[in-house]
């Protein structure tokens, strides 16, 4: 399975070649993704990474310098009604008016948004025992959040997007949010991308992954596919970088022994033919770590384009 | 996108209503006192027969009584406040969202900003500018025995009655409005838009606006030395000249037994109204353009 699999169905969202430039510097490269409906994408990258210039393009905020967005087939022009009325957005901190109630933040939502959906934004804050004449002010901070993803969620956009939605949050909230989430997708079509620091969190709720470092993807594909494509390797410090059958990603050398992660192709099945090799499998964790920890050179030398792929000018530049 | 802009401005616009109210009572007040002395005095039938001539003392007591609540108070209390009321709901109009990051919100909704934009800018100018009526006429209906003496030409008159008082906060609304976009902070750009304002302001009441118009003249003998020169209140308008009301620009020449002095006269009140309150309502169009077309290209 590769990334751009989707199924012979139209991607939920599909990027080409899109990029965004602030004055000299660019924020996000040469971004190409395909991601089938259904997915819910786990978005990592450290900060300034382009993860947030990537959503705001994606959400209509910010028009492309390059390239193209389409969501479910659909050209996306930003600031416009109709490519606005795709995309569902929980920003950051889930801001709302402290002054409006909740009842107001829905009648907000139902007169900016054609396709508003009253019953399911009253029907989920009411599961959750947050009253509807409440102001915006009293609420928690987890109370917020779901109003926040009820607003988006009867928005009835066919893509979700997600911006850090639980880093503010106590884990009880946390959990009830991304509980939430996961209620909605298992009902419909929905496509969800969270962008999170959260690796943890993102390992329990996505399928797949989004690695973005320096205004580059750097991986992108189904979790399950990924991690067959990784693993890790004990080797004695002394192997070259040559002898190993992929690419590296991350090696940790120590006194004896190097533990390195690899990119394997199925071309190259085994490295257990080798004495005092040792071979474990990758948690999503250790495999996000070992990308946002590539250096830089590395990483922007590997067309993001082709992130998934271990094969073309990755293999040339890694293999020296 | 009404009910939105409503909601968001509902508590200021009951702020601006309590104004309102505190301003018609104290309205009431004073306009009811000026009432009963003018009729005391036997004002009314005095400036019918002889323009004040013959009736100097009533006509100095009344100014003495009144003059300093309803002219210097103006001065002092009102000059700012049209430039207060258009700031303080322009100010946070867009600066208010991107403090609290809510343009997020109100800007991913299935309205294009600009149209956002456009519908809260509309909304709460017409507020403003019902409020600016209201608050006109209140001024005009309890000045208005003053008014009869000094006409409504003069200064303390002018800016407050007529189209300019409203003319007046939707500039500073729209100044406002752009700091707020550039500045991104409500208070510093509520205090941005009233250095330009005031700066317009008196640019335009000082260097313009005695000459919308080509100003008249009138000539003054006076036997036994013609005083001061120019000034503005009835005392400097010699009534039997018939020109009560008439704006004084300056005296011209001064050679002790006559004197010369430019005026606008007091028919053309209206026009220079509407001048003035043209002249702030297209720099008001100007600004709001600016700042819509700002936050359409912050998209890209």
């Amino acid at each position: 399975m590769t990334h751009d699999d989707t199924g012979g169905s139209v991607p939920a969202l599909r990027t080409t070649g899109l990029g965004k430039r602030y004055g000299r510097l660019w924020g996000l490269r040469d971004c190409s993704l395909s991601i089938p409906p259904g997915a819910i994408v786990g978005l990592v990258g450290s900060n300034g990474a382009g993860k947030t210039t990537l959503l705001e393009m994606i959400i209509g905020l910010r028009t492309p310098t390059d390239g193209q967005i389409e969501v479910l087939g659909h050209t996306a022009h930003a600031n416009t009604a109709e490519s606005l009325a795709r995309v569902g957005y929980v920003a950051q901190d889930h801001p709302l008016y402290p002054d409006f109630s909740v009842a107001d933040m829905f009648h907000l939502g139902q007169a900016m948004n054609p396709n508003w959906d009253m019953a399911l934004a009253r029907s989920r804050v009411e599961a959750l025992d947050i009253v509807l004449e409440r102001k915006i002010k009293t609420l928690s901070g987890g109370q917020r959040a779901q109003v926040s993803l009820a607003m988006a969620l009867a928005k009835r956009a066919p893509l979700l997007v997600l911006d850090e939605p639980v880093a503010s949050l106590d884990p009880v909230a946390r959990l009830e949010f991304m509980r939430e989430v996961m209620a909605q997708v298992a009902g419909g079509d929905l496509t969800v991308i969270i962008a999170s620091h959260v690796v943890s969190e993102l390992e329990r709720f996505c399928d797949w992954l989004v690695v973005l470092t320096h205004g580059h993807v750097q991986l992108v594909g189904p979790v399950d596919g990924l991690l067959e494509e990784h693993q890790m390797l004990t080797v004695p410090r002394a192997t070259p970088d040559a002898d190993l059958p992929g690419i590296i990603i991350h090696r940790d050398d120590s006194d004896r022994h190097s533990s390195v992660l690899l990119r394997t192709s199925p071309a190259t099945p085994a490295a257990q033919a080798h004495q005092g090799w040792h071979t474990e499998t990758v948690s999503v964790e250790e495999l996000v770590m070992a990308y946002l920890l590539r250096p830089i050179k590395a990483a922007n030398s590997s067309n993001s384009a082709r992130g998934a792929q271990p094969s073309g000018p990755i293999t040339k530049v890694m293999s020296r | 996108m009404i009910w939105v802009s409503w909601r968001q401005h509902r508590s200021q616009a009951i702020t601006g209503l309590a104004l309102l109210c505190a301003l018609a009572v104290y309205g009431l007040v004073l306009g009811l006192q000026m009432r009963t002395s003018f009729s005391n005095n036997n004002l009314a039938t005095c400036l019918a027969h002889s323009q004040g001539v013959s009736c100097p003392n009533a006509v100095g007591a009344f100014d003495n009584s009144f003059g300093s609540l309803v002219n210097i108070g103006f001065w002092s209390v009102l000059l700012l406040l049209p430039g207060l009321i258009g700031a303080a709901v322009g100010a946070p109009l867009i600066a208010r969202e991107l403090e609290l990051g809510t343009w997020r919100l109100a800007w991913s909704q299935t309205v294009p900003r600009s149209r956002w934009l456009v519908v809260k800018l509309a909304v709460a100018a017409a507020g403003l500018t019902v409020l600016g009526a209201a608050m006109t006429l209140v001024i005009t209906w309890y000045r208005a025995p003053m008014d009869r003496l000094t006409g409504h030409f003069v200064h303390n008159a002018y800016d407050y009655e007529g189209f300019v008082f409203t003319a007046y906060i939707l500039f500073a609304f729209g100044l406002a409005v752009l700091a707020g976009a550039l500045l991104r902070r409500s208070i510093p750009a509520l205090l941005a838009a009233l250095v330009p304002w005031v700066a317009v302001r008196i640019v335009v009441e000082f260097v313009l606006r005695p000459h919308f118009m080509a100003p008249l003249t009138f000539r003054q003998t006076c036997p036994h030395g013609c005083g001061g020169g120019g000034g503005n209140n009835i005392v400097n308008v010699p009534p039997s000249t018939g020109h009560i009301g008439n704006l004084l620009i300056k005296t011209l020449n001064n050679t002790g037994t006559t004197q010369v002095t430019s005026y606008q006269p007091a028919s053309r009140y209206w026009a220079f109204q509407s001048i003035e309150a043209g002249i702030f309502v297209a720099l008001t169009l100007i600004v709001l353009g600016a700042t819509v077309w700002l936050v359409h290209r912050r998209a890209a």
